[in-house]
């Protein structure tokens, strides 16, 4: 003790209440690079909820057509699809799909993916006061991000059944395939989020790239053409997308034509887990930045 | 170290100031910059590091209140930030123990367009409440914040003084081992932060530990037995507030107003060197009583012959109010020409000042500009029953007429004595 602390006034008389908490925290300037306070997530995962329940009523309270918005996004998609590749291109379809229901199955998830990595790599800037103000773990932000679009997503999927019972295409067990195939894809958009989200905090650049990244990746994307119609010899590197074995595991759900890409699954899950734990990593390094340079 | 709170060793955080680091906020600016400095071969000299806090160490105990004081700029809220998580030190480490609430700006988590109520559930869970927990609280949360009728209105359309309530309502049902106050007790009307401050006092008597940042050396009194004195980064005094205060209004003294920027980059033309505050009896005070005279004086240095000077010497409230001013323009002083050293004296009426910390001013204007500006000694006014929260800046007897109008008696007020 130094001899300024002798100066302190000496403790309470009464007896200290027990504390609220046990909780010892360390602060440091340093973390190990594995160490990612996982643990963290858990402890502040009823922020996670709030932020995720705001998000969405947030967005449904300020559009006058509020949750209507979840359909007629990709019902219009759709819709435009239809004219254009299927009507003016005459693109074939595999099977004998009705192509406003080829295209939705397609439409459903990249709609969400598109959505989530928007929120997810925009969402820390966007939160930049509570960044500044307060503490919590970062990551709370684009992952609030990759969950909140998922209510638009079911939403969409109810669309989707009417439109196949309307159209004829009887709904089988395949179609509870969609949900573990949507997590990919949550997946994917967590991955590429924790790479992009310290990024835009650095440079807002990202915000604008984001928009024809997504557009190029969308056509690279078999979300208006099979990709049956993909040349034999470059279908792995196509594979390398992990929207394409998203994407044809959604259409074989709904139509049952053809069967699941399991070699795109594969590929695309193997390259999501390598890009997620690098972009944990990555995240976790610039995490103790953001509130500074915000 | 059951008992201790925080202990703090060495804690420092450097940030980098200058062109080099001027944000880039899109990759273009950094290219562009990085091309330049490339052909110039100019290596980043411009570059310069700035320690916001160093070498800050010190043991809070379970229960203490500790005031951090410090001019602007010193460190306090940077320390308050390292101490909750929100940067991270670039030296030296800290171990907390217990749950330490930490309210930096009242409010950082609303959002506009929703409800007082579902914002009540917002800001609890970022501040790190579970939603049970904010239920269970929310009662009392409600009742605290006084605007049960608007809690259903989008916050968007409360008015400032309703946010801030609402805020510090549901900050201060936190029950934290420790809270971090920084300067939002300065905030809503008076009788909301009378309120705030009996609240921070009954989280005292539970036995919170409390660290407060404020520029309200009347509330760190109230509040703290001890502060820690932070000036430029470092850690100058740890230990009783009334010597650590004592230091701080020496240091605070004469410091060039934050707004003022003077003509030339050698600084103003006149600058004040010392300002004294007497009592009648020539004696150096910093408390007054009200109602009392004082004796004002400055002493100047003039670096090039000013004409005709207009010597103003204002009174500020600690709350920054401005209350009154003195003027030799004004009172029709002739002070000529003035060139290097001197002095002058003024003073003031009896001061119907009410209760409350206050600062000194100096200004100096010639022909109508304005070429210098500078806070000047602290000190307060004492009275028990005059506080500014109920009787506004300055309090005078008024005449009154008691009775009905055929028989009435006119009572003259009689001066509340000053003690």
């Amino acid at each position: 003790m130094t001899a300024q602390s002798d100066l302190v006034t000496s403790p309470t008389p009464h007896p200290l209440p027990k504390r609220t908490s046990d909780r010892v925290t360390h602060i440091r300037p340093e973390r190990g690079w594995l160490d990612l306070e996982l643990d963290q997530i858990w402890r502040f995962r009823g922020l996670l909820s709030t932020l995720v329940h705001r998000d969405v009523m947030v967005l449904y309270r300020q559009a006058a057509l509020g949750a209507a918005w979840a359909i007629i996004q990709p019902v219009f998609a759709v819709a435009i699809f239809t004219i254009v590749f299927s009507r003016i291109a005459k693109l074939p379809v595999p099977g004998d799909t009705p192509y406003p229901i080829f295209a939705f199955a397609a439409v459903l998830p990249w709609t969400y993916f598109a959505e989530a990595v928007r929120r997810g790599s925009s969402g820390l800037v966007n939160e930049a006061n509570l960044v500044r103000k307060v503490y919590f773990p970062r990551i709370a932000i684009p992952l609030s991000g990759i969950i909140a679009p998922l209510i638009d997503f079911l939403l969409a999927f109810l669309v989707l059944i009417a439109l196949m019972l309307l159209m004829g295409v009887m709904p089988t067990w395949r179609l509870f395939i969609v949900f573990p195939l949507i997590l990919v894809a949550s997946m994917m958009a967590l991955a590429i989020s924790l790479w992009l989200a310290p990024i835009n905090v650095r440079f807002r650049d990202v915000k604008y790239t984001l928009t024809f990244m997504l557009q190029i990746w969308m056509y690279a994307s078999p979300v208006v053409y099979s990709s049956s119609m993909v040349p034999e010899k470059w279908r792995w590197v196509y594979a390398l997308n992990p929207m394409v074995g998203v994407i044809d595991g959604f259409r074989w759900a709904v139509t049952g034509v053809g069967q699941p890409n399991f070699v795109a699954l594969g590929i695309g899950s193997t390259l999501i887990a390598i890009m997620l734990a690098g972009g944990l990593i990555f995240f976790k390094r610039l995490e103790r930045t953001f509130a500074d340079i915000i | 170290m059951g008992d201790i709170a925080i202990k703090a060793k060495g804690l420092g955080k450097k940030y980098k100031i200058g062109a080099s680091a001027a944000r880039h906020d899109s990759v273009r600016d950094m290219l562009a910059s990085t091309a330049k400095n490339l052909f110039q071969r100019k290596p980043s000299s411009n570059t310069s590091e700035f320690w916001a806090l160093r070498n800050a160490s010190f043991e809070i105990r379970r229960g203490e209140n500790v005031g951090i004081i410090g001019l602007n700029g010193a460190g306090k809220s940077t320390l308050l930030k390292v101490l909750s998580q929100i940067v991270t030190p670039t030296e030296g480490s800290a171990i907390i123990q217990g749950r330490l609430g930490a309210l930096l700006e009242v409010g950082t988590g609303f959002h506009q367009e929703l409800t007082g109520r579902e914002n009540v559930f917002l800001y609890g869970s970022i501040l790190g409440m579970s939603k049970d927990e904010v239920a269970e609280k929310y009662d009392r949360i409600v009742e605290f914040s006084e605007i049960e009728a608007f809690i259903d209105t989008p916050v968007k359309r409360y008015s400032s003084g309703m946010y801030v309530r609402l805020a510090f309502a549901v900050a201060a049902h936190l029950d934290p081992d420790i809270l971090l106050l920084d300067e939002v007790l300065a905030v809503g009307d008076f009788s909301f932060q009378k309120k705030c401050m009996d609240f921070a006092r009954s989280l005292e008597r539970q036995g919170s530990t409390i660290l407060f940042v404020s520029h309200n050396m009347f509330s760190i009194k109230t509040m703290c037995p001890r502060v820690i004195y932070l000036k430029k980064g470092q850690v100058v005094f740890d230990g009783a507030t009334d010597e650590g205060l004592k230091m701080y209004e020496a240091d605070s003294r004469l410091a060039q107003a934050p707004w003022f920027h003077p003509e030339s980059s050698d600084g103003p033309a006149i600058t004040v060197t010392e300002i004294e505050l007497l009592d009648q009896k020539g004696v150096e005070r910093t408390v007054f009583n009200y109602g009392e005279q004082m004796t004002i004086r400055i002493r100047y240095t003039a670096s090039r012959p000013i004409d005709n000077p207009d010597i103003r010497i204002g009174i500020n409230r600690s709350d920054d109010l401005h209350c009154c001013s003195f003027s030799t323009h004004s009172d029709a002083i002739p002070l000529g020409t003035i060139n290097g050293e001197g002095m002058l004296e003024m003073t003031t009426p009896a001061l119907p000042l009410v209760s409350d910390q206050y600062t000194t001013t100096v200004a100096v204007r010639e022909r109508g500009h304005q070429i210098s500006s500078q806070l000047g000694a602290i000190f307060h006014i004492r009275h028990e029953e005059l506080q500014s929260s109920a009787f506004g800046v300055f309090h005078q007897a008024g005449h009154w007429r008691v009775g009905t109008e055929a028989d009435s008696t006119i009572v003259a007020g009689s001066q509340i004595s000053g003690d």
